[in-house]
């Protein structure tokens, strides 16, 4: 058992897992392609990379068939992690779910799985850390200090180690719930963001790909152009070569190589330097968009007009004969709709405090100057 | 042509008007620019039918124009100007992309506790400035709430506003929004104070948690029943006074759940400015200057910054936009999508008739 992962401090817990699945596995593993398997799951790789593993030495553990019985022996791999060979699953479950001859557990057809990994439990954990990376998708914004971030990684980590060793199943998968509860919109909106990532990376090889292609397709009409004019040239200083008497034909060729070259240099000044321009500034702007604000503290007023509160001091009562009827009734009526004679007041004396257009006090020096009570008591005020 | 004549065609003449995108009772509202610069900055221009009233200008539009000359704070719709052309009142506005309403209800968007803190600070600090300047909201729902395209948040639609801390007047009590609307009002309270538009605010909190309306009663009864099965009944000791007020009925016991029940995901200094902000008794609720130094704006995750907030996908092709400037200037389809001030059977008692038009039938109380 030398290729069996001891997981961490030889904790292994995996249960039930046949012995000869793996341990006889040592020899070459034949590749084979699984576009054409009608089975999903395993891993999912468009590319086509990634193959299904077999090997010379598999045997399915139900029927005990192998590869020299059965040529087209494929053995999938069941959620419980049990391997079977495709004719034993459409043996046991064409009439829907039924247990697994190896553990018991309820199967069903479409849950078996290719096999990608040699080992079996690499294929456990693969499978268990998918499912927990698309749940547990918090980024290092979402936390106020790298401290949070990674004992929230930390949990993670021992999430997913409970679950592919089987500890405590019920418990973790209550934990999942509650995060999963707690965090449904956050998760959701990272989703969004992984998926726009992914998005604009693919959309930047695509523009990527089209520029190559269009300088390659450029450089192409370049050469033929140039070609074109090299042949036209020696064709238009033969012509005149033919009209020309001998003595000046030395001249006349000159001439013509001049020219044509002055238009040569005229027509590749232009070209080059315009895509690459378009394509700097389209960059910068792309720049711009993407760089975002940051975020500040938030600050309760972005003015000074409490600093007037310090100007004056309301009075508990005022002689104001035409609030009579509001202050007869205190704890009636008008006060319980949360009308208060004070802030009639308040407003007199602020507006009266405002209009003499004073500054005010500075908090920090610390000689208040003497208050001036007004005849009728009403305003205490000072002034800086 | 004397000079006031004069003085109005000259500013007849910075605004250009460019397509008309809503029309209403009272108003039309057109999309325009300014006319000097090249560039020209977009605005809104709400053209007023004056000659159809008997009574005169429509009040909210009196209100409108009273108090949006007064406010200029970056929370608050600027009002750029005013003219008169032929028998018309023009109100040139900022123009404004989308609102609240938009955003929260287009599913594809998710908010962060961040995005929601930036929207409350933005709201209170608006809210706050028109208290501080004595003057009560009166009708704050998400639909009033607009958003610029730099993505700060704009307090809108003063048709409702009134200026208060005058010594006891009556007001009127069939203002704001029902969902939005407070319970004292829907006592019949005809004195009260800024803790009214606190409550709404309270209200709109929790619809950016929740993603729908908080307190959605069908009726104004229903709507008390909605609060208070929210929230538990309010007694004596809650809220002293309240079984005195005009329009006050037993509505039956409800027991007091805590706000955890449903805001699950909300963190303590969440719920505890949400709580402070739905107190029963109104001289206990928050006040927006207090609601502004509250430990929740403080805390961590910082308020996003505007330009960061969700935007929802009608803001980028910003067509549609403008007729959500005032719910009010607005009839026909476009109406049918709103929440609107009252629902058709409310017409029927001249009770709880809708609040705008009460305020042109009668006289109204104490404006």
């Amino acid at each position: 058992m030398a290729n069996r992962m001891n997981w961490l401090q030889g904790k292994t817990v995996r249960k039930n897992t046949p012995a000869g699945s793996h341990s006889r596995s040592s020899s070459t593993p034949q590749v084979q392609s699984t576009s054409s398997t009608i089975f999903g799951g395993g891993v999912k790789d468009p590319s086509g990379r990634i193959t299904e593993y077999s090997s010379d030495d598999d045997q399915c553990p139900v029927c005990k068939s192998d590869k020299y019985l059965e040529k087209k022996l494929r053995l999938l791999v069941s959620s419980c992690y049990h391997k079977m060979c495709e004719s034993c699953i459409d043996r046991l479950f064409t009439l829907g779910p039924a247990p697994c001859p190896i553990c018991n557990k309820v199967l069903r057809k479409l849950a078996f799985t290719p096999q990608t990994f040699e080992d079996l439990g690499v294929e456990k954990e693969i499978a268990i850390r998918r499912r927990i990376a698309k749940e547990f998708n918090k980024r290092l914004e979402d936390f106020s200090n790298l401290r949070e971030f990674n004992d929230y990684l930390e949990d993670v980590e021992d999430i997913t180690f409970n679950l592919i060793n089987d500890v405590d199943p019920a418990g973790t998968e209550a934990r999942i719930a509650a995060y999963r509860e707690a965090n449904a919109a956050l998760t959701l909106l990272n989703s969004q963001r992984d998926e726009a990532y992914i998005l604009s990376l693919r959309q930047a090889e695509e523009q990527e790909r089209k520029e190559k292609e269009a300088r390659a397709e450029e450089l192409r009409r370049e050469e033929e152009e140039d070609r074109l004019e090299r042949e036209s040239g020696r064709r238009e200083i033969i012509e005149k070569l033919e009209r020309a008497d001998g003595s000046n034909a030395a001249k006349v060729i000159q001439q013509t190589k001049r020219k044509q070259a002055e238009r040569e240099a005229s027509r590749k000044g232009v070209v080059p330097g315009k895509g690459a321009q378009a394509l700097l500034r389209a960059r910068m702007a792309a720049a711009a968009a993407t760089a975002a604000m940051k975020d500040t503290p938030h600050i309760p007023f972005q003015d000074d007009y409490y600093a007037y509160d310090d100007m004056f001091v309301l009075q508990p009562v005022y002689v104001d004969p035409s609030s009579e009827a509001v202050r007869k009734d205190r704890e009636g009526i008008m006060r319980a709709g949360g009308y208060q004679v004070e802030e009639a007041w308040e407003r007199a004396v602020r507006s009266a405090v405002a209009s003499l257009d004073l500054w005010p006090i500075d908090s920090s020096s610390d000689g208040l100057q003497t208050s001036n009570i007004d005849q009728g008591g009403d305003v205490i005020m000072s002034a800086a | 042509m004397d000079a006031v004549e004069k003085a109005n065609t000259e500013r007849q003449k910075r605004w250009v008007k460019d397509q008309k995108v809503g029309e209403g009772t009272y108003a039309v509202v057109y999309r325009g620019r300014e006319a000097s610069t090249s560039t020209g900055r977009k605005v809104a221009i709400k053209k007023i039918k004056v000659g159809q009233f008997k009574d005169g200008l429509d009040m909210s539009a009196i209100r409108e124009v009273k108090y949006l000359r007064e406010l200029k704070h970056q929370n608050i719709i600027e009002l750029l100007d005013v003219f008169s052309s032929k028998t018309n009142l023009n109100l040139v506005l900022e123009f404004l992309d989308s609102d609240l309403e938009m955003i929260i209800k287009d599913r594809s968007l998710v908010f962060l506790p961040a995005d929601i803190k930036s929207w409350m600070a933005m709201t209170f600090r608006g809210l706050e400035f028109c208290h501080r300047n004595w003057i009560l909201h009166r009708d704050l729902k998400p639909n009033n709430l607009l958003i610029a395209s730099d993505g700060q948040l704009k307090i809108a639609d003063f048709g409702l506003a009134r200026d208060f801390a005058d010594p006891g007047y009556k007001m009127t009590c069939q203002v704001i929004t029902r969902w939005y609307r407070p319970p004292e009002l829907l006592f019949g309270s005809r004195y009260y104070s800024t803790a009214v538009d606190v409550w709404s605010v309270g209200c709109i909190f929790a619809e950016l948690m929740l993603r729908t309306p908080y307190l959605a009663g069908e009726s104004d009864m229903d709507q008390l029943k909605t609060i208070f099965r929210a929230l538990g009944t309010p007694t004596e000791q809650d809220w002293p006074g309240h079984t005195k007020l005009p329009d006050f009925v037993p509505i039956g016991q409800f027991p007091k759940t805590p706000l955890r029940d449903l805001f699950t995901a909300a963190s303590a200094d969440t719920l505890n400015l949400l709580s402070q902000c739905l107190i029963y008794e109104p001289r206990k609720r928050i006040t927006a200057r207090d609601a502004l130094n509250h430990a929740y704006f403080f805390a961590l995750p910082y308020p996003s910054h505007p330009s960061k907030l969700p935007k929802c996908a009608a803001q980028l092709t910003a067509q549609l936009p403008l007729e959500e400037l005032d719910g009010n200037t607005l009839s026909g389809k476009t109406n049918r999508l709103k929440r609107k001030l009252s629902t058709s059977e409310d017409t029927k008692s001249s009770r709880s008739a809708v609040a705008r038009r009460l305020d042109f039938t009668k006289p109204t109380p104490g404006s």
